[in-house]
């Protein structure tokens, strides 16, 4: 149970530290992704 | 709750440490019952990161304002379809007692709460010890909060319909709980079932949809006879319609429409290399290409992902098979197949002509366009498959289990307490296909490993030898408590160690496989703080005593807002349209780009299309005034930057006669500006052209909502409960082993 919590645990915070890590970095990246420069915007785009 | 110690039979070996056991029994117990909630909120936490901290999250339909309003309208009266009915009353309830992003974050994180403490508490304990039980638990917590479906969906902003979501296995246990009772099903069984809603009932229409989705099979398949399947399966219903009366009376009366033609629209699409298919599969597949999450269609990690999800639809045959989902498996099967074959419907020719003849047949059926809704129980099932995946590589029998003085099916052995399966009484049956091939093929395959033999658990396939029963009902007696079963006497270290390794890596699989939802949505979900001039003319609004609509200009309804000035825009609906306590008029045709070009479904609200009608008529300021005055509108809210795009984009014409030469400045003869401000305008149209709307609620909307909350107060009275289940028996911890099955 202990060996099982502590997996977790120390699974969860490498995995949240790697990936705060890259969408801090890739943040820019994704947002660019959202259309832009438009007034009148749509629900969204298939 | 008490100590397995309590309860321990006369044939159990003397153990030095049993002394110590009861109490650390009772600890394991309390954790694996509270590791759900805990894993819930954890990955809350971590999805939502910074949407937790001040400021409002605004996305696509995701809107929260500040002094979120409780209304008359938002109770659902003034009109037009309720589509956020109660959501934004209870936005508003809340508002009263904590700020407006307070009250967003809550309810945000009460999706992954409940949803998480839900399906952990759908997995059985079986023969898996505290520490199998707590990871299987916390797998299944995990992948129902952290998947595909949950990350597109708060993408696409609809927190109303995942708190229903969040409540599907909290209906699949109430249901299978009163399928499951000895007696046929009354008015209490109805009142227990009402706490499990709930969160449905807030969510509104698309919460009930999914909720009654699952719920009436799991009630009507779980019946012990054919006469109480139907009871139960009334009680189901007759407690889905009580809670959906507020958003229901005003859609019966509203006279809005649903555009058969929008099927296509909004239709399951691949999101994945693997087709529509794939990827609704494993649980993805929105219509709308900007929710899916960061990363995600990258091949490597789709691929992963299909396969945890095939995985998941394994480990729920065998715990199905194994009885681990007495009462609720078959209602949660029949309801993912149903599900799945409604969103993959909407990606064929055939399949989309007949949603949209249904549609035309009767606008009710409007919902069934957004396919990939469908798959939120295939989501359910696969959570739970998760689940008992760990369960079988602890080496658990997941029905085979009693309580001390119980048998056969009960209420108290219903989901969310532990599971007992009648057919641990019985022999299974006999091995064939898949089950026959896994049961031959996973001993050669151990023994080639040189791994101990199993003790009588079975494989994912779920059938035993005959004569293996007892071989599993006696393992437990070679065991420490809390401790996975071994795959054979001595085996203990290598079986706990492989099932501590496996649940702890499908517990965090779902988190490295989606790592687009992690923080935010890596990015998305940032919250913003109003620009005080909404706060302006929102105090000027409300506190206008006079009766009398709000019109929300440029007609379009969705906004790119760049509130955080990081260059960054937000696409939302446009704030204005909950803003105030009155009824506001937008444009509620829905926008589409697909393939290079936009298509238009047509919105619900019948005074929208007056609107619309209006501005096509092009009349002149004064008129355009009258008219509007005649509609029962008093405001005209302009937001300037959205109108002010370059030509050619459709925002002067979107202004309607505000547009042109007459634009922002309409003077003597047209409505008069109360602020006039750089992001926004408000007009008000003259006092003597308004006439003054009826936008109160209606006799039989106010009963309707008399009658829900009255039913609501009642069913807590009657069940002692806020949303768990009422614990009528013995806690998990206080479950005697059998250690002989005669």
């Amino acid at each position: 149970m202990i060996k099982i919590l502590a997996a977790c645990v120390i699974g969860a915070a490498l995995a949240g530290g790697l990936a705060f890590v890259g969408t801090t970095v890739a943040t820019e990246a994704s947002s660019s992704a959202e259309p832009v420069n438009r007034s009148l915007y749509n629900y969204g785009d298939r | 709750m008490s100590g397995a110690g309590r309860t321990r039979p006369p044939d159990r070996p003397a153990d030095p440490g049993a002394a110590g056991a009861a109490p650390r029994t009772r600890t394991a117990a309390r954790i694996a019952r509270l590791l759900p909630w805990a894993v819930g909120a954890a990955t809350g936490a971590l999805a939502l990161g910074p949407a937790l901290g001040p400021g409002f999250v605004l996305r696509y339909d995701m809107v929260a304002v500040p002094t979120p309003p409780l209304s008359a309208v938002t109770l659902g009266g003034g009109g037009g379809f309720p589509r956020a009915v109660p959501s934004d009353a209870v936005l508003g309830a809340l508002g009263l007692l904590l700020p407006g992003d307070a009250a967003q974050a809550l309810l945000l994180m009460a999706v992954f709460v409940l949803g998480g403490a839900g399906a952990g508490r759908l997995v059985p304990a079986g023969r898996a010890g505290a520490a199998g039980e707590a990871a299987a638990r916390a797998a299944a917590a995990v992948f129902y909060v952290w998947n595909p479906f949950v990350a597109e969906r708060l993408l696409l902003g609809q927190w109303a319909m995942l708190l229903g979501y969040a409540g599907l296995p909290w209906v699949a246990a109430a249901a299978a709980r009163l399928a499951a009772a000895h007696r046929p099903a009354g008015p209490r069984d109805v009142a227990r079932l009402v706490p499990a809603l709930l969160p449905a009932a807030i969510g509104g229409f698309s919460g009930m949809v999914l909720s009654a989705l699952v719920g009436l099979p799991a009630a009507v398949l779980g019946g012990r006879s054919a006469a109480r399947a139907l009871r139960a399966g009334g009680a189901v219903a007759a407690a889905v319609l009580l809670l959906s009366l507020p958003w229901l009376v005003p859609a019966l009366g509203s006279g809005a429409r649903t555009d058969p033609a929008a099927v296509g629209l909004f239709a399951a699409r691949a999101d994945t290399p693997f087709g529509a298919a794939g990827s609704l599969l494993s649980l993805g597949g929105i219509w709308n290409a900007h929710a899916v999450p960061a990363w995600y269609g990258l091949p490597v990690p789709a691929a992963c992902r299909l396969t945890l999800s095939a995985a998941a639809v394994v480990g729920w045959v065998w715990l199905v098979r194994r009885g681990g989902a007495a009462g609720y498996g078959a209602g949660v099967s029949v309801a993912a197949a149903a599900g799945l074959a409604v969103a993959l419907a909407g990606t064929t020719g055939p399949g989309q002509h007949a949603l949209s003849a249904l549609i035309g047949l009767w606008p009710g059926f409007g919902p069934l366009r957004d396919g990939q809704l469908y798959v939120a129980p295939l989501a359910l099932l696969q959570a739970a498959g998760i689940g008992g995946a760990v369960l079988w590589a602890c080496g658990a029998a997941p029905g085979a289990r009693r309580r001390a003085g119980g048998g056969g099916h009960g209420e108290r052995e219903a989901p969310g307490e532990p599971l007992i399966s009648s057919q641990a009484d019985s022999a299974p049956p006999a091995p064939h296909g898949f089950t026959r091939l896994w049961t031959t093929a996973v001993p050669t395959l151990r023994r080639r490993l040189r791994l101990p033999e199993a003790g009588g658990t079975g494989g994912p396939g779920g059938a035993e030898r005959p004569h293996a029963a007892g071989a599993a009902a006696t393992a437990p007696a070679r065991r420490a408590p809390g401790a996975c079963a071994p795959f054979a006497a001595g085996g203990r270290g290598a079986s706990e160690r492989a099932g501590a390794l496996l649940g702890a890596a499908l517990a965090l699989a779902p988190l490295a496989l989606l790592p687009g939802l992690l923080w935010g949505a890596a990015g998305r979900l940032e919250p913003v703080g109003y620009p005080p001039e909404w706060h302006r003319v929102q105090s000027l609004v409300d506190g206008d005593p006079r009766p009398g609509r709000v019109l929300v200009l440029p007609w379009s309804a969705y906004r790119g807002l760049d509130w955080r000035a990081d260059g960054r825009r937000v696409v939302v609906l446009d704030p204005a349209t909950k803003l105030f306590d009155r009824r506001t008029v937008w444009n509620d045709d829905l926008r589409v780009g697909d393939g290079g070009r936009v298509r238009v479904a047509e919105g619900e609200d019948p005074l929208a299309r007056r609107v619309e009608r209006l501005h096509a008529a092009q009349p002149g300021i004064r008129r355009y005034t009258r008219a509007l005055g005649a509609m029962g509108v008093r405001y005209i809210l302009v937001e300037r930057r959205a109108a002010g795009g370059p030509a050619g984009t459709g925002s002067e014409a979107a202004l309607g006669p505000l547009g042109g030469e007459n634009r922002f400045s309409p003077g003597a003869a047209g409505p008069v500006a109360v602020h006039d401000g750089a992001r926004l305008l408000l007009l008000e149209v003259p006092d003597r052209h308004v006439d003054p709307p009826e936008d109160g609620l209606t006799g039989l909307e106010a009963s309707a909502w008399f009658v829900t909350v009255g039913a609501i107060i009642w069913s807590l009275g009657e069940s002692g409960s806020s949303l768990v289940s009422r614990r009528a028996g013995p806690s998990p911890g206080a479950v005697s082993r059998k250690e002989n099955p005669t």
